[in-house]
Formats: C-alpha cells, sequence, structure tokens
C-alpha cells in the first residue's frame, strides 16, 4: 500500500481502491489455504482408511428388500474400490449375502449405496461390512 | 488499432442476410471446435441423466447473463448495445444446443427410445461449453479479435488521463479482466472437471503436492500474462513493480479460478458428503487447468 506514495502521477479513484482490496483479500486468501494444507501436510499422520457403516433406511421393493446405508471412511487416506458385503443373519448362520463396490470412499467421507436382499430380513439381522479396498 | 481494416472487411460483405449466414457458420464452427471435447466424454453423457437437476438448472440460468456479457465485450459485430448483446448471447445458446443435440446424435448417444428427460438432460449440459465456444467462434475465427483490442484500447485511453496511460486503462478495464478470467477458468474446468481423474488425482496427491500445485499455478498464470511474450501479452508500465501486478491480478485471477473449480466440482456432484480438506484439494487440482484458462483467456478475449 505504501507503494502508492511513490507514484505521484497515478489517480487514486475508486477502481484502484476496489483493485487493492481484492488482491488484499485474494492474497489473504490464498495463504490461508497454503497455511491450511502445510499444517495438513506438517501435523498429519497418514492413516490407512478406516470405515463404519450406519443403515439409513429399508423398503420392500420389486423382487426383493432394499437396505439403504452410508459408509464412513473416518481415516484422512481414500479407499478405492471399496467392496462391501451384506449379510442377513438367522441365528448365527447367514441366510444371504450380497456384495456391492464403491469407486472411491474419499477420506473422512461419507459414500452411499444400497443393497437388495432376496427376502426381508424382517427382525432378523443385518451386517454390512467392507471387505477390502485398493490404494487409488 | 485494425478498426480501418475491419471496416474495409464488413463493407466487402455482399448484404445483411449472408453477413447473418457467415456468422451462424463461424458460431456452428466454434460450439463445434470448443465443444467437441465435451461432447465425446463419456461421464458428461451420464452427467445429463444423473445431475440433480437444480444444480443443472442453475448452471443455464448462471450461463445467460454470462452469455450476454460475452456478448457484449467480444460480439461478433460490434455490439454497440446491449439488445444487440442479447440477440448475440440467444443466437449463441440456439447454436450451442441445436449443435449439441446434432452432434450427441450423430455420436449415437441420443436414441429415441430414451425418456425425454436424459436426452434433455444431456443437451442442456452440452449446450453450456458449446455455446460459450459459439461466441467464442464468432469473435476468434471471424479474425475481428483485433478490433477488439483496438476498441479497448481507445476505451482505455478515453477514460484514463494521458501520462500515465498502463495503470488507468488497467483500472478502467479491472472487472473486465476478472470477468475474462473466469470465462476462461469456467471454459476449461467444464472441459475437465467432468472426468473421473480430478477426483482420482486429488485422492492420490499428498498436501505437498497440493502446495506445489497451487504455487506452480500462480506462477504459470503470471508468467503467461506477463513474463512469457505471447501475442496480446500485457506489458507493465516501467515503473510498476512487478508484484504490483501479482497482487491485484494474479492473485484474484486465481481465487477466480478456485470459485469456479469450487462451482464446477458443485454443479457436477463431486463435493457430494466429502470432507473440506478433500473439497479443497480437488478444487486446487482443478484450479490447475482452470489458472491456465483465466490466464489465456486474457490473452485471447
Amino acid at each position: 500500500m505504501t507503494t502508492i506514495s511513490t507514484r505521484p502521477h497515478r489517480e487514486t479513484g475508486e477502481p484502484h481502491w476496489i483493485e487493492w482490496a481484492t488482491g488484499t483479500v485474494s492474497a489473504l486468501l490464498v495463504v490461508a489455504m497454503i497455511g491450511w494444507i502445510g499444517l495438513e501436510a506438517l501435523m498429519e499422520e497418514d492413516l490407512p482408511p478406516d470405515f463404519s457403516v450406519a443403515i439409513t433406511g429399508r423398503a420392500t421393493v420389486e423382487g426383493g428388500h432394499r437396505v439403504e446405508f452410508e459408509i464412513l471412511n473416518k481415516a484422512n487416506q481414500t479407499a478405492a474400490a471399496v467392496v462391501v458385503r451384506g449379510e442377513v443373519f438367522d441365528g448365527g448362520t447367514a441366510v444371504e449375502e450380497a456384495d456391492i463396490t464403491f469407486d472411491y470412499v474419499p477420506a473422512e467421507s461419507k459414500a452411499s449405496g444400497a443393497i437388495m436382499f432376496l427376502q426381508d430380513p424382517g427382525e432378523r439381522e443385518i451386517r454390512i461390512r467392507a471387505l477390502g479396498y485398493t490404494d487409488p | 488499432m485494425l478498426s480501418s481494416v475491419t471496416n474495409v472487411q464488413r463493407g466487402a460483405d455482399t448484404g445483411p442476410s449472408r453477413h447473418l449466414l457467415v456468422g451462424l457458420g463461424r458460431g456452428a464452427a466454434g460450439a463445434m471446435l470448443f465443444g467437441m471435447p465435451m461432447l465425446m466424454t463419456m461421464e458428461l453423457w451420464y452427467l445429463g441423466f444423473y445431475i440433480d437437476r437444480v444444480r443443472l438448472f442453475l448452471l443455464l440460468t448462471v450461463n445467460i447473463p454470462l452469455l450476454i456479457v460475452l456478448a457484449h465485450r467480444i460480439g461478433f459485430e460490434h455490439t454497440s448495445t446491449w439488445q444487440e448483446a442479447v440477440r448475440d448471447a440467444t443466437i449463441a445458446y440456439g447454436l450451442g444446443i441445436v449443435m449439441s443435440a446434432l452432434v450427441l446424435t450423430l455420436l449415437g448417444d441420443l436414441e429415441p427410445d430414451m425418456p425425454f428427460s436424459e436426452i434433455l438432460g444431456k443437451i442442456a449440459i452440452q449446450a453450456v461449453p458449446a455455446s460459450i465456444g459459439a461466441l467464442l467462434g464468432r469473435s476468434q475465427l471471424g479474425g475481428q479479435a483485433g478490433d477488439d483490442e483496438g476498441r479497448d484500447e481507445d476505451d482505455g485511453q478515453d477514460e484514463g488521463k494521458d501520462g500515465d496511460a498502463v495503470p488507468d486503462q488497467m483500472s478502467t478495464s479491472y472487472g473486465r479482466e476478472l470477468f475474462l478470467m473466469a470465462v476462461g477458468a469456467l471454459f476449461l474446468s467444464l472441459n475437465v472437471a467432468p472426468t473421473e481423474e480430478i477426483i482420482l488425482i486429488s485422492f492420490k496427491m499428498t498436501p505437498w503436492h497440493a502446495l506445489m500445485m497451487v504455487a506452480l499455478s500462480i506462477a504459470i498464470m503470471h508468467a503467461f500474462v506477463y513474463a512469457v511474450a505471447f501475442k496480446g501479452a500485457h506489458e507493465l508500465g516501467e515503473d510498476t513493480p512487478r508484484w504490483h501486478a501479482f497482487i491485484r491480478f494474479t492473485l484474484p485471477g486465481y481465487m477466480v479460478a478456485m470459485l469456479i473449480s469450487l462451482y464446477v466440482l458443485w454443479t457436477f456432484g463431486r463435493l457430494d458428503d466429502t470432507a473440506p480438506t478433500q473439497i479443497l484439494m480437488s478444487v486446487i487440482v482443478l484450479a490447475f487447468p482452470g489458472a491456465i484458462g483465466a490466464a489465456a483467456a486474457r490473452l485471447i478475449l
């Protein structure tokens, strides 16, 4: 800002003020962004993907029973090709299972999907878990 | 600077109807030229039917004022009034829709037995980049870009006082510069944002990669416009320190590119349920081509 005074012929109209204001705000944003990323780079340890699954909805549909769920990756590394298996348990034995694959479950983010069971699980236990993943 | 040449060219045209046809041809060529990479991108076909309709509507609506302002700036004919700008923008949007529909049909991507909303979505999403391409085609393929430059210089001299011409000219066209950067960034972002590679790259990158990418994006933006002497490059006044332009143009330009990246990624549903750090990484990745597009737009348009 002080350099403005070194240019005596310069017009100090409103556009200049806006230009410098925009420039300053942008500079602050860039610095803040670099600071954020830099902090991540310095502070965070790489944690391998760690999933938790929550069932969000169930409905009977044509030809089966739909169980919707969300899978959350709590770690700060992204998992690719995440295979998720849903199983219906009846007295300790799995009576039906179905697999689906998520292209990505990004770090600290959620992905959602649904599994179609042939039979209505009813009161029986439904287990949904990740079988494995690849690093992107 | 080339206005006299242009007047001669215009005088050589035989009539208004031929003039219009040539304009339409150039617009269609521009829509093809600039829209083809997206018309041949698989992800964009799929987006046509699964994109959130509210976001698609917003994109289609935002495109209208964008085209009008762009037409006002770089119109094929000397667009002196806003009515003419609206007319040019409407023609460009229409050409974008028609060319998208034609090419998608040619590619076998549109079938008569598809649901109407799928056909509509596919054409609509392609019409946005194609319509920008149609406008750009009309100005860039028309060989009248130099005329526009000449006009801008006149504007700068009219409004600024002599003696300090360079910064005055810059200041009068500041909003225009940012707008052009936004258009350039939007255009290149639309090209690459639908592909899966953008998010894949952001997943593969470490924060160190991201920091390097930010630094490189800003450096390229600055170098494109000021250091590398491309045709149309902006020259600084001799007594203007380099960091003035860096603060006033390059950094805001980069922010514009990042905002456009954020908007485009959100429109394509790439950020849903994603952590803030992950969003930032994706935006940085997309802002890399966006920054190059923004810098190029300042030179070309």
